[in-house]
């Protein structure tokens, strides 16, 4: 009898932890996503995100004045980037009056960057360096036909584009690293960080639907739908993101819509809304499990999308080479360079640091960057073609199924 | 009797080993269609006298320009017209062939920029400083720079007669004048003079089946051609296909305002020849794509796609030769006319950028920019 009972418990034993393994893949006890990223509590929504989509905003003017020759200063793009509220940087008025500045938010992530002040102060400095080297190697050579060396135009069929001397385009580099330091890390390193979503009294409060203040949102739905607006936060439809997605930001949310459109990687970005929807629900649902794991996958796609998107424009710019044109490749390199260095700010779910150190960066970068031979003007297919395959050798995919969008 | 046998041994291994050593499969061809033929056929009776007529033309529009700058006269000017039109017409014929010394100049970009930037013409022509080697200066000149100095400058002949004669800057125009057709005539003589001494016969030899081969770069560069700078260029974004409303200001020759059609003509009729191997200004034909495409059978919807591409050819030609010849007209009473025509256009982009590539088994070169 006891053997019998012995082994009747031992087989429930080793039937749950059987289940349990199967339904690690798919814990989606009780919480079910609504179709649109809708939420509301007593009929009101409880969506926000507005401080993303105004540093999205912000980003986008600060780009576009790189390239304003007549108008721009150091001072003036220093400015925009590092806005103090009420200054007249922008265009917008909206952007003027708010008191966020892109520049708070590079390379401040909480679990990233709150006890790395160091690197952090290297990495918002090389923001304003490509700022101060636009104006004043590039400005002053704006016609000057760029060479090794010197920087000034180079032709990319009807376009004309404007290099520093290592052939670097500073408006490229710096909206490309921007993707990665600003919305990525934000996105992946500190909203979506338990250290953030958990902060204080964040589980009890949304246990007990304790709103944050006035707001009709707790503090940890909020903080969910503030990675959200990283990537989202200027779409055209707000609820529906994936109507227009690719269309709706120079950043995140066009080169999330790329890669989608490569036949390699077309559910991409279903996989990331539907991440999204789903850990919000969980969030209301009180589940954190599932929250998590929602997490773990948005952590995993974006950082394949800054990956696929790289190794795209390494290739682009490769062919151009390898058709005896080099400085064709400057332009498409220029992007490289910036989704490179966007790769420090990628996430490895399980290990909780990101998928490329600091270090292995800066290497790949200084592959295709040699200071000493004039950077983007000798770089060779092969040092482009090892870059590529020491990005895709951190993922399941391969070098030529990123490279091509056919 | 042994050594003789480990002899021929040894001979074998050595035939196999040297045999091995001239294996290069990555960059040999992979059908037995004769490319060089085509490549020769393309360069000896296609390539190379269409730059050859076009040179003359220049040189004469170059001369023309010589003589009415010396002496502006109304009827120097109309001389400078004509030569300017014939030179159009004849470009139209060598645009497609963005390869090698074309290619590493830019060459159709620093000839065919349209709208032309006529601030920056004005600016430059103010300034009396100016480089047209920089890729920036490319909307400020060639075929549509001019267009703008010989037909845009005023509303009548004289008031444009006048900028040249009694304007305060009269020089400065004259000048600018003669600055762009010095730089279109040495520019195309020197992709000629490559062609002529250099290019031709590595052209010709580079057989290879290969992404960096002659056909499959030149069959790149003839439809990227045929999509962008024909289809879109002259037809689609002037009517408005991707924008939200027409752009009847961005049509090539706008200034003239009746050449359009020609233009656009002869640049149809450039393609489609070009794809059946005719021999410039004769009517001898040559291996090209119809015959590579007949040779490897192709069939598509059960008939040689060679033929249906010829086919879509005359159906746009059909189309075009129903259109004014002021395509501005024609964008502002009935643009239908104009979008008919681009689907038809589009039509053999298809047929020519997936079935035809396919076929040949070229890759596509070039992808569309992201427009940042």
């Amino acid at each position: 009898m006891k053997k019998l009972l012995f082994t009747a418990l031992s087989a429930t034993i080793i039937l749950t932890s059987c289940s349990s393994d199967d339904d690690s893949g798919t814990i989606n006890n009780d919480v079910t996503a609504p179709a649109t990223y809708t939420f509301e509590r007593n009929n009101h929504s409880t969506v926000s995100f507005g401080g993303q989509t105004t540093r999205i905003l912000m980003a986008e003017e600060i780009v576009s004045a790189f390239n304003d020759f007549d108008n721009t200063t150091q001072t003036s793009l220093q400015n925009m980037f590092a806005h103090v509220e009420g200054a007249n940087d922008f265009d917008t008025a909206a952007l003027n009056a708010s008191d966020k500045s892109v520049r708070s938010k590079v390379a401040a992530s909480q679990d990233f960057f709150n006890a790395n002040a160091t690197e952090a102060t290297i990495i918002k400095n090389t923001f304003d360096g490509y700022i101060a080297g636009q104006v004043n190697e590039v400005f002053p050579n704006q016609n000057t036909a760029a060479a090794p060396g010197t920087a000034g135009q180079i032709a990319d069929g009807t376009r004309t584009r404007y290099v520093n001397s290592n052939g670097l385009e500073f408006n490229q580099a710096f909206a490309k690293g921007l993707l990665g330091a600003l919305m990525t890390d934000q996105m992946l390193n500190n909203y979506l960080g338990t250290a953030v979503l958990d902060e204080a009294n964040n589980r009890e409060n949304n246990d007990n639907d304790i709103t944050d203040g006035d707001n009709p949102y707790t503090a940890m739905e909020h903080k969910w739908d503030e990675a959200y607006g990283y990537l989202y936060g200027t779409a055209a439809n707000e609820a529906n993101p994936n109507l227009t997605i690719g269309d709706d930001d120079s950043f995140l949310n066009e080169y999330t819509g790329r890669v989608n459109s490569d036949p390699d990687f077309n559910t991409i970005a279903t996989e990331i809304f539907d991440a999204f929807k789903l850990g919000r629900a969980a969030i209301v649902a009180k589940n954190y499990e599932v929250r998590d794991a929602q997490a773990a996958i948005i952590r995993q796609k974006v950082s394949e999308v800054i990956a696929i998107r790289g190794i795209y424009y390494l290739q682009q710019g490769k062919n151009k080479i390898a058709d005896g044109n080099q400085t064709a490749s400057f332009h498409a390199l220029s992007e490289a360079y910036g989704f490179v260095y966007s790769l420090r700010f990628t996430r490895d779910s399980q290990s909780n640091t990101s998928l490329f150190s600091r270090s292995e960066v800066d290497t790949l970068l200084g592959q295709l960057v040699n200071e000493e031979a004039n950077g983007f003007w000798t770089v060779t297919p092969e040092t482009i073609d090892a870059v590529s395959e020491a990005i895709a050798a951190k993922f399941d995919f391969t070098v030529a199924q990123a490279a091509t969008t056919e | 009797m042994k050594y003789w046998k480990i002899w021929s041994l040894f001979m074998l291994a050595l035939a196999v080993v040297a045999c091995s050593k001239d294996d290069t499969p990555s960059e040999e061809q992979n059908d037995s269609f004769n490319r060089e033929a085509m490549l020769v056929n393309w360069a000896d009776n296609i390539i190379i006298p269409s730059y050859t007529s076009l040179d003359v033309s220049l040189d004469n529009l170059q001369s023309e320009t010589a003589i009415f700058v010396t002496t502006p006269t109304l009827g120097g000017l109309i001389e400078v017209r004509n030569a300017w039109e014939n030179s159009y017409v004849a470009f139209q014929n060598v645009s497609m062939f963005e390869i090698g010394k074309a290619e590493e100049l830019n060459y159709r970009n620093r000839l065919n920029v349209y709208p032309t930037n006529t601030s920056e013409i004005e600016g430059f022509i103010a300034d009396g400083n100016y480089d047209l080697s920089l890729p920036s200066t490319i909307d400020a000149q060639g075929f549509p720079a001019l267009d703008y100095l010989l037909f845009g400058l005023a509303d009548t002949d004289e008031e444009i007669l006048a900028f040249y004669t009694t304007n305060p800057n009269a020089e400065g125009y004259r000048m600018y004048l003669s600055a762009l057709t010095e730089t279109m005539a040495t520019l195309t003589n020197t992709v000629l003079t490559d062609w002529t001494t250099n290019f031709r016969a590595s052209f010709v030899a580079n057989t290879s089946s290969s992404a960096t081969g002659s056909v499959d770069k030149l069959a790149n560069d003839y439809i990227l051609y045929y999509e962008k700078s024909l289809r879109a260029g002259k037809v689609g974004i002037p009517a408005g296909v991707f924008s939200s409303d027409p752009l009847p200001q961005n049509v090539e020759g706008f200034y003239k305002r009746d050449i359009s059609k020609k233009l656009l003509t002869t640049s149809i009729t450039a393609s489609k020849n070009f794809f059946n191997g005719k021999t410039f200004n004769g009517s001898a034909t040559g291996p090209s794509f119809k015959t590579y495409l007949d040779f490897l059978n192709t069939i598509k919807n059960e008939g040689d796609l060679s033929t249906l591409i010829n086919t879509q050819f005359d159906v746009a030609l059909t189309e075009v030769n129903g259109l004014e010849n002021n395509f501005v007209n024609q964008i502002n009473t009935d643009n239908s006319k104009m979008l008919t025509t681009y689907d038809e256009l589009q039509r053999n982009v298809i047929l020519l950028k997936v079935d035809m590539l396919q076929a040949l088994d070229i890759n596509v070169d070039f992808v569309d920019t992201d427009g940042d």
